[in-house]
């Protein structure tokens, strides 16, 4: 006799195609898993795992990794999937949380901004232009987009692949919005509502570098276009004042060119990180200025290497930091071969002061699909090392003189707005 | 509560209706039909996967008033993954199902006078529902949105029909634009019809959920584990 059976959370499986060791968090629930670490597509939903669809991928990126937990509206909530969608005109990142009490609940990513999505079990009524829900009216936001799914990492309830299409419009009141996604038949209702990002960051402990950045405000959107004054040539006034000023920027960068430059090669090792190595020092003529280091990798394949780099001032001791990363993956899966990746990365360290300065990078190396899967054995550490070019530069550019190209620019469409807003 | 002893391993089991003639053994898994004549073992049911569900068998329920209790459990696979469907009692002895899918529950009262529909007798002859097929319940349409035949994963407690491996489960979901769902089942040829809606699992005030591990009881469910 033995005793009932007593639960064990989380489950793991290998992955049939790379062995990679992944969690199942909603064991019973969860029908397709696309594995972390290769891609590839599995059917969970009995205890022999299929293989449904091979890839060879590089590790998906996303801002909160599969596996964190983290609290939000009043309840705990594990991320178990994360996909990519997107449409004609964007793309963005929808995660997949899960509570065993709970249930499901999504977290959407879109330029920065959060949303928090619950599925609806009572449906909206309406029709294309304006539904009712609980009583209240919400109206269309813009017309029927498809959206395509893209990147597939992590558990999922339903049958889900990299290609699925659905027909989703969206209506708001407010800052709700509630989403209809249509899959031939089948339709689904969710209500999104806004969440701080930072409540996103602290709740599930994503790293700031992380964390997806609004885009910088266009200047069509903005002050060039005053209510009632869209259609006169003072937009295209304050245009060709923009253009000219970036367009010095430009040949001025071009002409002023490097005032001081420190380069060495750094080894990176496999499977651990290696600190404060020296790569140089520089001088920085005057104050506010920008420190470009850039990171060149040799000829490594399926392999990334991370770098954070701490410019130090030598007679304060300040730092400034930043970060790099240096990756590149190959492979082959059934659309032919594939490459991805930059074995190039450009940091821009910005307001650094005048002085001299040390630069000092720590630097580790890492293997996809997994650390463990290139020789473990002691011997191996010596030939794993990936050599990076690091090249710091510290520009001079003559920002006043700029500045004051700028003012001129801007004072005849200046003073026609400054009369406008007087006289009316 | 009436008991009975499994023939097979002599465990003590719970047979507590005369409408859940079958009882699964927990610990060596032989399928027991009881009835007025005795009790005759039936053949080993599959030992049931393991799942993060949050129920379990005694978990009581509350909905509108009624109180409901949860007395046994099978697990049916599909191409398209698997589910469970729990089975409850309620006070006066009704069964009702509680299916368990996407991390939601539909709660379903058995609706016989349903059999009598045209469409319904045609299932039972073995015709088949195609989506968007339509049927009429308390005044609201309902549209089959899709039919499946499911196979045994296994089961547990108390249930009204044999669980043994290769039993075959033809399930037709209807969807109406309020909610409400009906479903029509057909196990070993006999049809029947269970008419109800979707919620989450605190809708139901659930008490005597099962404790998993790493998960903290929500503070709405607080003092319910027991």
């Amino acid at each position: 006799m033995s005793a009932p059976h007593a639960p064990k959370a989380p489950r793991t499986l290998a992955c049939p195609n790379c062995g990679g060791t992944l969690a199942l968090e909603a064991a019973g629930l969860t029908v397709n898993l696309g594995c972390r670490y290769c891609g590839s597509l599995l059917d969970v939903s009995r205890p022999e795992v299929e293989l449904i669809r091979k890839y060879n991928r590089a590790r998906a990126r996303f801002a909160i990794d599969l596996g964190q937990r983290g609290r939000l509206f009043g309840e705990d909530w594990a991320v178990i999937g994360a996909i990519k969608r997107k449409d004609q005109s964007d793309n963005w990142s929808e995660y997949l949380l899960y509570n065993p009490y709970v249930g499901y609940r999504w977290l959407v990513e879109y330029q920065g901004e959060w949303q928090f999505g619950t599925l609806l079990l009572d449906l909206p009524e309406g029709d294309d232009r304006a539904v009712t829900w609980r009583g209240e009216r919400y109206t269309r936001q813009w017309s029927e987009q498809e959206a395509v799914t893209g990147t597939v990492t992590g558990e999922f309830y339903w049958r889900i692949a990299n290609g699925d299409r659905a027909r989703c419009l969206s209506f708001a009141r407010g800052e709700t919005v509630l989403s209809r996604e249509s899959v031939e038949d089948e339709v689904t209702w969710t209500q999104l509502v806004p969440v701080e990002a930072d409540e996103v960051r602290s709740a599930f402990a994503i790293d700031g570098r992380r964390m997806p950045r609004k885009p910088r405000p266009t200047p069509s959107s903005g002050f060039l276009r005053p209510a009632g004054m869209e259609a006169d040539d003072l937009g295209p006034m304050l245009l060709v004042g923009l253009a000219a000023a970036i367009l010095t920027l430009l040949v001025m960068v071009f002409i002023a060119g490097p005032v001081d430059r420190a380069s060495s090669v750094i080894a990176a090792p496999y499977g651990m990180t290696r600190e404060g190595i020296k790569v140089g020092s520089i001088t920085v003529g005057r104050d506010h200025q920008f420190v470009r280091i850039t990171a060149r990798g040799r000829e490594f394949d399926n392999r990334w290497v991370d770098l954070d780099y701490s410019l130090v001032d030598r007679a304060s001791g300040q730092a400034v930091t930043g970060y790099g990363l240096v990756e590149h993956y190959s492979g082959r899966d059934s659309d032919g071969n594939w490459s991805e990746g930059n074995r190039r990365a450009d940091t821009l360290l910005g307001g650094v002061a005048r002085g001299t300065y040390d630069l000092y990078v720590d630097a580790g190396a890492h293997a996809w699909p997994v650390d463990l899967a290139v020789g473990p054995a002691p011997g191996w550490s010596l030939a794993e090392q990936i050599p990076v070019t690091i090249t710091a530069e510290a520009g001079g550019l003559p920002w006043g003189n700029w500045i004051t190209l700028l003012i001129f620019l801007f004072i005849p469409p200046g003073i026609i707005v400054w009369h406008r807003f007087r006289n009316s | 509560m009436p008991s009975i002893t499994c023939p097979s391993c002599g465990a003590g089991l719970e047979a507590s209706s005369a409408a859940l003639p079958y009882s699964t053994c927990p610990y060596c898994q032989s399928l027991v039909l009881h009835s007025a004549l005795g009790v005759e073992d039936m053949g080993k049911v599959a030992v049931l996967p393991f799942d993060m569900s949050p129920v379990q068998l005694g978990t009581r329920f509350r909905v509108e008033g009624q109180a409901l209790t949860t007395l046994g459990r099978v697990r049916w696979g599909w191409s398209g993954g698997a589910w469970n469907e729990w089975l409850l009692e309620s006070g006066d002895g009704a069964p009702l199902w509680l299916g368990e899918a996407m991390g939601l529950f539909m709660l379903t009262r058995e609706r016989p006078e349903l059999l009598g529909d045209p469409l319904v007798e045609a299932f039972a002859r073995g015709e088949p529902i195609e989506p968007g097929h339509a049927i009429l319940v308390d005044g609201t349409v309902q549209r089959a949105t899709d039919v499946k035949t499911a196979q045994c994963l296994g089961s547990e407690g108390q249930l009204p029909f044999a669980t043994l491996p290769g039993t075959q489960l033809v399930n037709a979901d209807f969807r109406s634009r309020t909610g409400s769902a009906l479903s029509l089942q057909k196990v070993g040829g006999a049809v029947s019809a269970w008419y109800g809606q979707w919620y989450e699992l605190a809708d139901l005030a659930p008490q005597g959920v099962r404790a998993l591990d790493g998960w903290p009881l929500p503070a709405a469910f607080e003092g319910s584990r027991r």
